[in-house]
Parts: structure tokens; sequence; C-alpha cells
């Protein structure tokens, strides 16, 4: 091995980026953009149009309607019950309930019975609907006279009652946007390398296979972890994302993940012959990691014989990694945090063990 | 094997699945001398060239380069390989990519001198990607021979380059190889094989026949070098 030689090639990789303001911005632009766009996205939704009408003779319907108006999960409209399937067809609400002209009468004889109509093709808007008007009836029967008054009291092992989806979605995704924009970037440029015939040269100069590997890592890996600091920063002080742990325990745990992307892509590279064939490894190679890392679904949700696949994958322990730091304030303490920085790191050798065993049988 | 040898080839066989690329191939190549492989496209010229940079393992037969038996790591410092295709990195520039080849080879200094050889000093700063093919090949050469190697490969050096440039750079190659420098030289242009001090004809993974140019064609009874390769090639095939 040769300092100077490893070091050559990490100057050629970033120089050659230099001019390259394509793949700057996939690298530095693209994140902020999909970040800001989740964020966003889910941050500011828009509350699900329910509409309501009250026929009720007797007091109640008025009582629940009010607090259906005070929820936050839904934006009320009082309409007339004949408009109620037009609005539902042209999809200004989502769902209208209707309280009955016996509603009152109906709750004194032990029913609550309000009719619900629902569009139905959106289930989570739906849901909420159902939450709300659930919350409301439960508001309601309780703040009558002599009722029995239901107050849980909640207390949080971790996060708290204001934590939201972005917060539990925007620890993963600051850690996935890095690991798959640097993987599709490295197996491009290696793949470069081999097509354009300079790995061949390489090949036939004093170059071990190891020191290429190691070059095009560090090389790959200083611009990700800039990338990471990027996301980073946006993550927590635009986006502001919950974060209960160290900051710079999440910047190791993202330099990890872009250092297995790194060599994954390297590794992959032995397998494609052009562009074309190294993009379909993102359906194979990256969606499917995507879907069992936990990012959308709990492993411990899935079917069980998905579960074996979901833990032999890295970015799994990536994703849980980020998470316990981020959301529960997890420390290097925690065996559950040393035990997925540990399968991560032990991926990225075993990636850099498979990418330099694979480049001489490929160039000869 | 006496000093006086850079290359010795010995009976190499190299098959890719059913095809023999090189079918027993023995040759030499003396210290110094420019020595051309002559051959139709697909003769095994690149694959035999490839052997003596070791990219490619023979299923038989021993390539000793420079004294020492391949594969050897070391032995690489001291060769210079430049490619079919200009392989360069598109978005570097000229002097970018020669200096990359130097580190790699671990010289110092000599970009310059690469640079000045090949007559693209004054583009040192354009971008490879802009460049006219000619050029392209001009800066694979610079990278080539960067590193001062004592055995030159070049395959096919001057494809895509204008007749006068040609005429520079084999005045070049000769003035380097009366400095000790051994090259050998891939083609199938007839003129450029004249300039070779030796040459070997290849076809079909064989070496037909062997010698200076005048040697080759007294052996053919020939009055020109492309007649004298049709004929042997001839031979074979209906031997």
């Amino acid at each position: 091995m040769s300092g100077h030689r490893i070091a050559a090639i990490t100057r050629r990789l970033l120089q050659g980026f230099r001019r390259d303001r394509r793949t700057l911005a996939l690298l530095f632009v693209a994140p902020l953009v999909i970040l800001g766009l989740l964020g966003y996205m889910l941050r500011n939704s828009a509350t699900p149009a329910v509409g309501v009408v009250n026929e009720d003779s007797g007091p109640l319907g008025a009582v629940v309607a009010s607090a259906l108006d005070g929820s936050t999960k839904i934006t009320t409209t009082n309409i007339a019950a004949s408009d109620g399937d037009a609005k539902l067809k042209d999809g200004s609400i989502v769902a209208y309930i209707v309280f009955p002209s016996d509603f009152t009468q109906g709750a004194q004889g032990g029913v609550i019975a309000p009719q619900v109509h629902l569009e139905g093709s959106q289930p989570n808007a739906a849901a909420q609907a159902l939450q709300a008007l659930q919350s409301a009836l439960a508001t309601s029967a309780s703040n009558r006279p002599g009722a029995v008054r239901v107050q849980p009291e909640v207390t949080y092992l971790y996060g708290g009652p204001n934590l939201d989806t972005l917060d539990y979605f925007g620890a993963a995704a600051i850690g996935l946007i890095v690991f798959f924009l640097v993987f599709v970037v490295t197996i491009v440029s290696f793949l470069n390398e081999r097509s354009q015939g300079t790995l061949e040269r390489l090949m036939a100069s004093p170059l071990r296979r190891g020191e290429i590997v190691i070059g095009y890592m560090i090389g790959f890996t200083v611009l990700a972890l800039v990338q990471s600091v990027e996301v980073l920063l946006f993550a927590l002080y635009v986006l502001n994302v919950h974060n209960a742990g160290n900051v710079f325990l999440i910047f190791g745990i993202e330099a990890l993940m872009a250092i297995t992307a790194v060599n994954l892509g390297i590794f992959l590279s032995m397998f494609a012959r052009t562009e074309f064939q190294a993009v379909q490894f993102i359906p194979l190679v990256i969606v499917p990691q995507f879907l069992l890392s936990g990012i959308l679904f709990p492993v411990s949700s899935e079917p069980t014989w998905l579960q074996y696949l979901s833990n032999v994958l890295p970015l799994t322990y990536a994703v849980n990694a980020l998470r316990d730091v981020m959301v529960k304030g997890a420390d290097l303490t925690w065996s559950s945090l040393q035990l997925d920085v540990g399968v991560v790191a032990a991926f990225v050798l075993l990636f850099i063990v498979a990418g330099t065993a694979t480049l001489r049988r490929r160039v000869g | 094997m006496s000093e006086q040898v850079a290359v010795e080839v010995d009976s190499v066989t190299k098959e890719f699945g059913v095809i023999k690329a090189l079918n027993g191939v023995t040759l030499r190549v003396r210290r110094g001398e420019i020595y051309g492989l002559l051959g139709p496209n697909g003769a095994g010229k690149t694959t035999l060239i490839r052997s003596i940079v070791g990219l490619i393992a023979p299923n038989s037969g021993t390539v000793t380069v420079l004294g020492r038996k391949l594969p050897n790591l070391d032995v690489l410092r001291e060769v210079g390989y430049m490619t079919q295709q200009a392989a360069l990195y598109p978005g570097l520039s000229v002097e970018e990519n020669v200096s990359f080849f130097a580190a790699i080879y671990g010289v110092e200094g000599g970009v310059k001198d690469a640079l000045e050889f090949v007559d693209l000093y004054t583009r040192r700063g354009s971008v490879v990607a802009t460049l006219s093919g000619g050029m392209r090949q001009r800066c694979s050469l610079a990278c080539a021979l960067v590193h001062r190697p004592r055995l030159l490969l070049l395959d096919e050096p001057t494809v895509g380059v204008d007749p006068q440039l040609r005429v520079e750079l084999w005045e070049q190659f000769r003035r380097m190889a009366a400095d000790g420098t051994t090259i050998i030289v891939s083609s199938h242009v007839m003129d450029e094989a004249e300039r070779c001090q030796r040459l070997g004809l290849i076809q079909y993974g064989r070496l037909l026949a062997e010698g200076s140019p005048s040697e080759v064609r007294s052996q053919a009874g020939t009055q020109n070098l492309e007649e004298a390769f049709l004929k042997l090639a001839g031979e074979k095939k209906e031997s």
C-alpha cells in the first residue's frame, strides 16, 4: 500500500467532480429538495374537509358539532343533507356526518347514533374523520353534568406529545438520502472508469487493487461527509426535526452509511457493463432495502419471514441507529446502538473485501 | 536470458471460451528496438500486448519482461502502456491527466517534458472532453511515457493522428529507442511497419513470420510488405 498512490486516486476523483456540475447538484442540491419537500408535506398537510349536517331536534347534535369544529384533525363546514353526496363526489369533502332528528332522543335511550358518510377511496382521510368524531363524542359525553369523566394520564418515555411524523421519518430520511445518492454516484463513476478504458490502464500500472478501492472510498467519503453535514444542518435547523441525541454521533452514523454505500457501489459496478445496467440495480438493490429497512413500516410489524430478510440488510441497522439517537437520545453506552453500529461497520468491511476481490476478475 | 532481451514470450496460448486468441506464440524483443506487431483486426495483437503488461494471464506459456517473469507488479513500474482507445479522464485537463499517471507511477516532474514531447504543452489547461481525437491520442501517449518507461507498449498509437504528426511521433519513437527504450507497437498500417526495426506478422493468434521489413519481403518474395503479408497469410491458411 502506498499513501501517495491512494492520494493520487482520491485527488483525481475530486478534480473530476469540480467540473461536473450535474453530479455536484445531485449530491448537494437534490438532498435539500427531497428533505424540504418531505418536511413541507408532513408538517403542513391540509386537514381533510368534513361536512356536518345537524338535524337534531334536541341539544346534543349542536354540542357534538361544536366539539368537531374545535378538532385539529379536520376542517368542518355546515352543509345541507341534500348536498352531501354531490360534495363527496366532486371531492370538496371526504366525509359528512349527519346528526339525525332523533339524535338526542336516541342518546337518552342509551344509543348514540350519528350517521357517517365516507368518500371511501382515501383511507387516511377517512380514518382522521372517524377519529375526530370519536373524540368529539367522548368530549361531549364527559362534559355532560354527572357524566363519568375519562381522563387518562399520559407520560412519554421518549419523544413527547409534540413528536410528529416528520420527526419519525426525518431521522431515518437523512441517512437514507445520503446512502442513496452516494450509491448512485459511486456506481456510475466506477463504471465510467471501466468503460473509458482507464481502469485497464490502472491495472497495467503498479497500483494494487486495494489502493484503487481505498482511493475511491476516501474520495467519495469526503464528498459524502460534506453532504452529510449539509443534510444534518438542514434537517435540524431548517426543518427543526426533533433530536434528543448527540449531533456528532448522528454524523458518525451518517458517515458510516455513506462508506457502506460507496463500497456497495464499487462492488456492484463489477456486475454492470453499462450505465443503464447500473441504474437497474436501483429497483433491485435499493428499493427492497428501503421497504425492508423499517423506515416506513417498523421491522417488528413485518411478517416473520420478512423480518429475517430485514435483519440481514445494512440499512435496517442504520435506520434503527439513527432513530435511536435522534428520537430516543441513545448514546454509545446503549447495547442496542453498539449492535447497530457494529453491524453496519461489519458490512463496510465485507463490501470492501468483496469489491477488491472482484476487481481483477472483470478486467482480465 | 541475455541482458539484450527486453521481452521474451514463450509459447503463450490464451483462450477466450472456444476462441484461441493466442496459439503458441513465441517471440523475443531486443532492448532498444522498435518491434512492430502486424496483423489484421482480431489477429491477437491486443491480446499479446495485454499479456505483456500482465493484464491477461496466459493459459499456458510464460512471459518475461525486463528479466522478470510475470506476474510481477514491480516490473510494471518500468513499463508504459498506451491502449487502443485513448483511455483518459474526460473531465480532467490534459495536464491533470498526465500528472495523475505520473503520481500513480511514483514519479515527480516529467509532466512538462511529456507534454512537450507530444506537442500539447500549450493546450495543457484544456479539458480532455473538448479535445479532438488526435489530441486525445497524443495526451494518451504522454500518459504512457511520463514515467520514462524502459519498455513502451503502443496499441495502434497513430489511429486518428494526422500524417504530419504521425511522422513527428515516429521520429520521437526512434529517438526514444536510440536512448535505450524498447518499443513494441501494433499496427495494421503498412507504411508504419516499414519504420520498425523488426516485425512480427500475426494472424489467427499465431506468429506467421518475423524479421526486419526487408527480410519479411524477401521471405515472401514480394516488393512490398502489404503483398508479403497477404502472401504469407494465404500460405498459412492453405497449409
